[in-house]
């Protein structure tokens, strides 16, 4: 380990000592909220920082196990944003109902190191490390109201599934590690192009090394039919972690299959690409057709959010073509971050009606919502024809991307594309109940006024800005998720 | 009189003999683990499973892993377990753990993924797995504090995380029990 080496991990280090000053603050001061939260927000800025001002020289380190390229700094600066959101979403819920905000953030911050960590990962092991990191804190975050039934039930669902997949993504890294020899993903890469050059069919060993780790991150980012934790889980979890879990822990592991599939596996890409592309069409498909059936938004958003995994999955089925390589990653990238703050703003805008406890997320919670509150209602319409892809908002240019990448992929990508194109009619019409629900139905009785705190405002109208802006001028965007998707690509 | 290289008859390497008799203690007891309806039975039998996979560590030639398998799994956690299961158990929570209804479609699916596990590392040609190699201590530390020394951080890391989430989940509300 040299100085260089401590440079170039300077984000990554950052983000920890933030999460344990965090819990030394709460030693220090206990019980109080304010010097959690600004740690963590000072905290959060001197890691977007540094995560910039390291990102401007691509660089290795530790012996080119860890390496920092357009692409780790753009979903670094993603994630803090969406961590930063989440901590102003949640402190107005959790004060309501009695929870910790300081081991909430510090918690949450542990799970941004994990990210971080396999964003920038060019070696297996630290991969698999970093996906413990990110989805370990998940465990304890769903199961924060320790005290409701429903959030247990969820965490421990959640935990099981969870550490099952790990386990069988980590078989499948063990099999490709006894076939090439090497756990650096360059060197897998190499020794894979030598494998895939031959004439010879895939060996039976990589064949189902390669099956696990499907089966792994499948788990992970909740494509159907490995998706049966993910509505419990999310139901159940406090709202304003539903919609972090629904949003870092996905995009996180579309990252960990950007470095795996498409930097160490990319030579077999002839293999798996049919596979994805039927993962793709029965997750949009699926997602989409049980959400249709929901009562509950939030159970209902979970479903979305599956059909969504759906949508991003297009975008590595089109990588696999050699003629939308660079676009289809380009509409993953895209569609991650619209994706990202569309769906938090959806989830803060019901965290924001739960402020008083024991109300649930029943469509009849939305009844009147347009009259009674006008500025969340529209919020919450923008977030959701966001979802469905209606311009001029970001949803529409993320799928846009995605589809245009597909149709110029052709072949069964071109066909995911139609899929997609059908899925999203279907989707219309249930995030648009809600809004009918917001501003044509008359609530039952008279419920109470709803106070919304001045960081959960600050924080949704963040979230709407960044939606619109998405939506109005995607060319703010591009150009870096054009440089991110290069850098994977070289 | 000298002991021949393989067993008579069978032409099996006591190494392979050995290989087989610990995977078989190995897959049985962490069977019991999860068949034995009894709980402190099921963290005995654990334990076997810890012990029968420290000696196949050593038999790879690992005997540092293998020694830490024996002090951090058999040593620690299992008596941990075993002490957790003991203090948490309440007359109120059924003494018997309770089996779901799909235990046979499990074991079928199981059987099947172990035959097909069993059937493709047959098949395949692990050409880049070379001879076991014996390690000692010093070229392990070299290599973890050099080659892995991040990974080797992190895992830090995540205990530390672990640690923070698991106090809270264990911890006692100001305001009566959790």
């Amino acid at each position: 380990m040299s100085w260089a080496d401590l440079a170039t991990i300077a984000p990554l280090a950052a983000a920890i000592l933030v999460a344990g000053l965090v819990i030394l603050t709460d030693i220090a001061l206990p019980g109080r909220r304010v010097p959690a939260l600004a740690v963590s927000f000072i905290g959060l800025a001197v890691v977007a920082g540094l995560a910039i001002a390291v990102g401007v020289h691509p660089a290795t380190a530790f012996g080119g196990a860890y390496r920092v390229d357009d692409l780790t700094t753009y979903l670094d600066l993603l994630f803090v944003a969406v961590i930063a959101l989440t901590l102003m979403f949640a402190p107005d819920y959790l004060a309501a109902r009695d929870l910790p905000l300081p081991e909430f953030a510090a918690v949450l911050i542990f799970a941004l190191s994990g990210v971080m960590l396999i964003s920038a990962s060019a070696d297996l092991v630290i991969l698999f490390l970093g996906l413990e990191l990110m989805v370990l804190p998940g465990y304890l975050l769903a199961g924060f109201a320790k005290r409701d039934a429903l959030s247990t039930e969820g965490a421990i669902k959640y935990f099981l599934l969870g550490s099952f997949s790990s386990a069988i993504f980590l078989f499948g890294l063990a099999f490709v590690w006894g076939l090439t020899g090497t756990t650096r993903i360059d060197g897998v890469a190499a020794a894979l192009k030598a494998i895939a050059g031959g004439s010879t069919p895939l060996s039976p060993g990589l064949a189902m090394g390669l099956a696990f780790l499907t089966t792994g991150v499948a788990f992970k980012i909740a494509a159907v039919p490995f998706h049966y934790w993910t509505p419990d889980a999310y139901q159940g979890s406090p709202t304003p972690v539903t919609g972090y879990l629904s949003v870092v822990p996905k995009i996180g592991a579309f990252a960990l299959i950007l470095r795996l599939f498409v930097g160490a596996l990319g030579p077999l890409s002839a293999d798996w690409d049919i596979i994805i592309v039927l993962l793709a069409a029965a997750t949009m498909t699926l997602g989409n057709l049980v959400a249709l059936t929901q009562d509950s938004v939030k159970r209902m958003l979970a479903y979305s959010s599956i059909a969504h995994t759906g949508y991003m999955l297009i975008g590595l089925a089109a990588w696999s073509s050699p003629n939308s390589r660079i676009e289809g990653l380009e509409g993953l990238l895209y569609y991650g971050a619209a994706y990202a703050f569309m769906n938090l703003g959806a989830f803060a805008v019901i965290a924001a009606l739960q402020r008083r406890t024991g109300i649930s997320s029943q469509l009849e919670t939305f009844a009147g919502l347009g009259r009674r509150e006008p500025l969340l209602a529209a919020l919450m319409t923008l977030f959701l024809l966001s979802l469905t892809g209606i311009p001029p908002t970001a949803g529409f240019f993320a799928k846009a991307y995605i589809i245009l990448a597909a149709v110029q992929a052709g072949g069964p990508a071109g066909i995911l594309a139609v899929i997609a194109v059908l899925n999203a009619a279907v989707a219309a019409f249930y995030y648009l109940r809600v809004v009918v629900y917001m501003f044509m139905r008359d609530p039952r009785g008279e419920p109470a006024p709803l106070v919304v705190g001045r960081l959960m405002r600050s924080g949704l109208i963040v979230t709407a800005v960044l939606t619109v802006l998405l939506g109005l001028v995607p060319g703010l965007l591009l150009p870096i998720v054009g440089n991110a998707a290069r850098a994977l690509t070289l | 009189m000298a002991i021949p290289d393989a067993l008579p008859f069978i032409n099996l390497a006591w190494g392979d003999l050995l290989f087989l008799i610990l995977s078989a203690v190995l897959v049985g007891s962490a069977l019991l683990v999860v068949t034995l309806r009894d709980i402190i039975r099921c963290g005995l039998a654990m334990m076997v499973c810890f012990a029968a996979l420290a000696g196949l560590y050593v038999l790879i030639g690992a005997p540092l892993v293998a020694a830490a398998q024996v002090l951090v799994y058999i040593g620690a956690i299992s008596v941990l377990v075993l002490f957790a299961i003991m203090l948490t158990q309440t007359k109120a929570a059924p003494a018997r753990l309770v089996f779901q209804t799909q235990a046979l479609p499990a074991a079928i699916a199981a059987a099947i993924l172990a035959f097909l596990i069993a059937l493709t590392v047959g098949a395949t040609n692990w050409n880049a797995v070379s001879a076991p190699i014996r390690t000692g201590t010093a070229i392990l530390a070299r290599v973890l504090f050099d080659q892995f020394v991040l990974p080797f951080e992190i895992v830090s890391v995540l205990l530390l995380a672990a640690v923070i989430g698991g106090i809270f989940l264990a911890k006692r509300e100001q305001d009566g029990p959790a």
